[in-house]
Parts: C-alpha cells; structure tokens; sequence
C-alpha cells in the first residue's frame, strides 16, 4: 500500500463518521456550527497524530497484557495537552465544545486506531494514517456543521449567507440535536447510493 | 516473573513520563488560562458598566466600580436564574443611583443553554438594552406591569432574566449606597440615630449622646467634594473622610491624605501646598458646617 494510500484510506474511504460510523457522539454534539466542528475535528486529529506517533515508536516496548491501560495513558496526556492549550488560546471555542474536549479521550475512533494500526506498524504510516483519520474526522464535522448553521442559522462562520431575512426565521430545527440525526442520516444515505463501492 | 516485572516497570515508566510532560505544559498554559480567564471578565463587566477599575468584593459574583479618582460609581453584579434550559449567566451594572447602567446574558458560546432562534434572542441588544436606565421598579416584564417587551414565544427565558435582574438588585442593593458609615469618623460611638436623612446623626453611647456626624459638600478646585464629619460634644472633630472629590491627579486629590485628615481632630490643619484651592474649600466648608449643626451637640 502506498503512503498516499494509508492517507487517503482515513479520509475518504474508511472515514470515521461516514463509513465507519464510529466517534457518532462527538461528531453529532459539536457539529452545530462550522467553527465549532472544525475545531472538534482539529482538536481530535491532533490527539490522533501524536498518540499514533508514540504509540508507534513505544509499540515494541510495551508488553501485551499492558497495552491497552499505556494507550489510555498516552491518549489522555495528549488530550489533557490540547485541553490546556485551547483553554489559553481559544477559550470560547473551548467553552463552546464544553464536555467534549476531554471526552476525545474515550473516542473509540482513537483506541481503534492505536490498537489497530499504530500498534503494528512503522512511525511514519502511523503518522500518515491518524493525519488521514483525524482529517477525514474533521471534514465530515465541517460538512456537518456547514449545512446545520447555514440552514439552521443563516450563517457561515458566523457570516450571513442568505440576507436578514432569512436569518430572522431560519430552521432552528437544523441546529438543535434532531438536526445532527436527520443531517448525518440523509449525508450517510446519499454516500451510499452515490458512491462506488470501491472507492469507499 | 520476568514478564510481569516487564508489565509493571513499562506502565510505571510510561504513567510517570506522562505526568512529567503535564506537569510542564500546566506550568506553561496555567499562567495563560488565568489571563484569558480575567479578561474575558473584564470585557464582560466594562459591556455593563464602563469604569477605570473594578475592585472584586465577592469572588466571581460582585465588584465594585471605581472611576479614576476611587469614587465608587456602583456595582456589577452576575446572577444565574434558571431559565427554559438551564441557568442564564447575567452580568448587571447597576450606579449608585440604583439605575441599571446596563446588562449582558452569555452567549451560547459561553455556556447558554436556552434554545436556539427562541429563548437564546434574550442575548440580543434589542432586548438587553431595554433594561439600561430601569430602575428595581420598572424592572418587570410588560405583561407583569413593568416596561420589559419579553421576546415572542419565549416568555419563560424573558421572565427568567427580568426576575433575575431584580432579584440580583434586591441582594446587592447594600453595596450600591457610596461607602458611608458614621462609624468611620465617631468609633467612640455605639449607635447612630438619624436626624436628617442622609445628612446628619446623633452620634450615642448608651443614652448618652457623644455628638454628631453629618455629611456636607462644598466645591473644590475641579469638582465637588463631599466629606462626612465626626464632631464630638467637646467641640473637637473625631473623624473626617472625603466621600466623593475628583481633583488634580497627585496635588488636589492629597486632600484625601490621612496626615492632612488627622489635623482637623487637633483643630484645623494647615492647607496643603500647591493645592491651597482644594485643601482650603474643605478646611472652610468644615468649620461652616460645624457652625450650622452645633446646636444640635449643645
């Protein structure tokens, strides 16, 4: 498989929330807008990159019947790091995302990368595979979150998108939780009939 | 055995290692978080209330705001009502007239949780700005008999902020009043009884009356000064402060000095150098005010 191929997989066509229907919490939580689902995702990619990375260059050091409370271990660390960066320099995201930010730490998505993958191979495909997961985490968040703000607020990036108007009486309903059920539905529904089988 | 001393090792190495690199960036990011932290409260109580300084009196919850000169010129306050969703954050400024200066509701952002489109549009200025310049009375939603327009279709998050508003006046209203005690210039005295509102009181031990304080104001160099004046039955002067002056930064303001205070109980001071005009108003407004209210002492 080539490297590009162990980037790309993450992204397109085993993405966590579209495909692989795994980090669903987080991704239907914090997708009410595109800032904050673009920071979940970037937050989330962060802890996927590094936590590979270590669990990588560690992975012939670390005994069998242990590895899965060290995984824990290191994705925490680099969970609580972010945690403490985003609290300093991006406090109202921070604020906005609340809960979720320290919940990264039992995202299935990263265990399943760690023990799946990161755990078994070299540094630079471990690397290369988090990068591609976390961002393919984060586009389908920004997707996400796109159509539940514009639709739901009359806004991108807090920008009006279809005038006064339209944002005195938008769909609330888009951006309240049955939004992000209904969203994720019709997106997973179109990339099935849409997209070929091999490609995903 | 060699594996499980293997296992045991590698997790102690591992947890340590990992508590060693949180340990450095905390010491990195706590002093960051604390700053954020201050001035995001600071923008949010400067929103309600513009004022040189804000001094916290209870932690998080109310501060007294000063303008340059220390005079106080009221408080800002935060109360958490319960609202359709949750507790909505309300930070209010309030002048020492008792009239709101004006209040803020966090945003969702911040922590929010009315719904979105409805009860969240109390975050709006078109709903935020009709409580400036209300005073505790006024405060009551239009349908209650007050002059509050609630946000259609989300009465329950208007009501919630306007009875939050006037339940935060009601608890903080003994902070408003400008810091004047008649203990303060009499503390020989075991009570007070108020002669004139405001203005003059018998100062009493038991049922002894020791003397009088009283509050007078006359006009310095820039700016009024007001001053509240202990005057014992001895005809000394027991205490003197300045309650309200806004003079020259540094010259006229020294009237406020307590060395220059502490001469009017051993008769009058002398006025203060390079700042004669200030020094001198209060030095003759004492002893006009005490010429007016010994009668009372005698």
């Amino acid at each position: 498989m080539t490297k590009l191929h162990i980037f790309t997989r993450g992204l397109v066509k085993d993405n966590a929330v579209f495909v692989l229907m795994i980090g669903l919490c987080p991704a239907l939580a914090t997708s009410s807008t595109v800032r904050d689902g673009f920071g979940m995702g970037l937050a989330a990619t962060f802890v996927l990159v590094f936590s590979n990375l270590l669990i990588s260059i560690l992975r012939k050091n670390i005994p069998n019947e242990v590895r899965i409370p060290i995984f824990i271990l290191i994705i925490s660390t680099f969970v609580t790091i972010i945690d403490y960066m985003m609290q300093a320099f991006q406090p109202d995201l921070y604020r906005a995302l609340g809960v979720f930010v320290p919940l990264i730490v039992v995202n299935c998505m990263i265990l399943g990368r760690a023990e799946a993958y990161a755990s078994k191979s070299s540094v630079l495909d471990s690397v290369l595979d988090g990068l591609g997961t976390g961002l393919g985490f984060t586009l389908a968040l920004t997707v996400m979150g796109t159509l539940r703000e514009v639709l739901g607020n009359g806004t991108f990036l807090g920008m009006s998108v279809f005038g006064e108007s339209f944002q005195k009486a938008p769909v609330i309903f888009m951006i309240m939780s049955p939004g992000a059920f209904l969203v994720i539905g019709i997106l997973k529904a179109l990339i099935n009939k849409y997209v070929k089988k091999e490609l995903r | 055995m060699t594996g499980t001393r293997q296992m045991v090792i590698t997790l102690f190495v591992v947890a340590v290692s990992c508590a060693v690199i949180l340990s450095f960036v905390y010491a990195f990011t706590a002093p960051r978080i604390a700053d954020t932290q201050a001035r995001l409260t600071l923008s949010g109580l400067e929103e309600v209330m513009s004022a040189h300084k804000y001094v916290e009196v209870i932690p998080d919850t109310l501060w007294e705001a000063l303008d340059s000169s220390d005079n106080k010129l009221g408080i800002v306050f935060r109360v958490f009502p319960q609202g359709y969703g949750g507790p909505i954050p309300i930070t209010v400024g309030l002048d020492t007239e008792g009239v709101i200066t004006g209040i803020r509701i966090a945003s969702a952002a911040e922590g929010l949780v009315e719904t979105p489109g409805l009860g969240a549009k109390i975050t709006e200025p078109d709903f935020t700005d009709q409580f400036k310049d209300k005073c505790l009375a006024d405060v009551n939603l239009a349908q209650d008999g007050g002059e509050i327009q609630a946000i259609t279709a989300a009465t329950i998050s208007s009501r919630a902020v306007s009875e939050g508003v006037k339940k935060g006046i009601e608890i903080y209203a003994t902070y408003v009043a400008s810091a004047c005690d008649p203990m303060d210039v009499f503390p020989q005295a075991g009570g007070f009884s108020e002669i004139i509102a405001d203005t003059l009181w018998y100062a009493l031990r038991d049922s002894d009356t020791l003397g009088i304080v009283f509050v007078g104001v006359t006009q310095g160099y820039l700016d009024r000064i007001e001053f509240m004046v202990g005057y014992s039955k001895a005809a000394r002067v027991t205490g003197i402060t300045v309650l309200y002056s806004k003079e020259t930064d540094g010259i006229g303001e020294l009237i406020r000095d307590a060395e220059f205070l502490e001469g009017f109980k051993a008769g009058a001071p002398e006025a203060i150098s390079g700042a004669t005009v200030s020094s001198q108003a209060l030095i003759d407004a004492v002893d006009g005010y005490i010429d007016r209210f010994k009668e009372y002492v005698e």
